[in-house]
């Protein structure tokens, strides 16, 4: 297992056991809890005496956090051992096809999201000039699609360690 | 070890936690922080839920591992969440500093206790 590694360096040892994975499932939770709230606070802030601005959210800042939730949601839906499946013999006919094509649409999405809430930042807010009190929701809009898009990075490398740490334990 | 004393010294703490939430509450007359108390309550259940919830017996799939994955994913989110609302809430100026700050370390000492409640007393429930 180890002679055919890619690179110099070898993984280090904590990067496979089982808290290490369970620290990163909690990270992303934290960090997708983060994210979200900071969409709550700006819808709140929005509405709140302190924005002295007409500038206000609507529907269109909440599009690009529902595409990166539901992006994140089809991306950690995936069994990722159906990843390489086609290598078995005894799996069924294109289920990593499937699953590359599901998972592609999960990237999309969350790429998407995040590309969408910078769009929202500069023709909403930066265009029509507004400064930086009532900016900030803009900025928190494209704050926590980043922190969604990390989120989904943490989980997912969690759960690549999780699938590792078991092939070890079965060998 | 888990003796009396610990009982004792984790329900100090919870009602101070307790205090600490209901007086940020009342002191400012705006009981939206009460909410606080709820996130942490609920806050562990879904590890519990969904450790209940896995399938233990089966080594060769990991079919189990990620209802207990999806159970830490809403601990994280809860325990985030009592941090992040009255943040949120003093952010848009609905409550003032204090009780943000009085209700945010109130949770934490409640969520302590819950925590350590459970750390200390696990050894009773292994069979």
């Amino acid at each position: 297992m180890s002679s055919n590694r890619l690179f110099r360096f070898p993984k280090p040892a904590w990067f496979n056991n089982a808290n290490g994975r369970t620290a990163g499932v909690y990270t992303a939770g934290a960090l997708f809890s983060l994210g979200f709230y900071i969409l709550i606070d700006i819808a709140s802030w929005s509405h709140s005496a302190l924005n002295g601005s007409d500038a206000h959210v609507t529907f269109v800042d909440w599009i690009p956090g529902i595409c990166s939730a539901l992006g994140m949601l089809v991306i950690n839906s995936i069994d990722k051992s159906r990843l390489s499946a086609d290598s078995f013999s005894y799996s069924g006919n294109g289920v990593a096809w499937k699953a590359r094509l599901v998972l592609f649409l999960g990237f999309a999405l969350l790429a998407g999201g995040l590309a969408g809430s910078v769009v929202v930042l500069v023709m909403k807010y930066v265009v029509t000039s507004v400064v930086l009190p009532t900016l900030w929701l803009g900025i928190g809009n494209v704050v926590a699609n980043g922190l969604v898009m990390l989120s989904s990075a943490v989980l997912w490398v969690a759960q690549n360690m999780e699938d590792e740490y078991t092939y070890n334990l079965a060998l | 070890m888990a003796g009396i004393k610990t009982i004792i010294g984790l329900s100090f703490i919870l009602a101070i936690g307790f205090l600490l939430v209901i007086l940020s509450a009342a002191l400012f007359k705006n009981y939206l922080t009460l909410l606080v108390v709820a996130t942490y309550v609920i806050a562990p259940l879904p590890n519990w839920l969904c450790g209940r919830a896995a399938n233990h017996d089966d080594f060769m799939e990991s079919s189990g591992s990620g209802v207990v994955d999806f159970g830490r994913f809403l601990t994280g989110f809860f325990v985030v969440m009592g941090i992040a609302l009255p943040a949120l809430l003093y952010h848009s100026a609905t409550i003032e500093g204090g009780a943000a700050a009085m209700s945010v370390v109130g949770g934490l000492l409640i969520y302590a206790t819950i925590i350590s409640f459970t750390l200390f007393f696990q050894e009773d429930q292994d069979f």
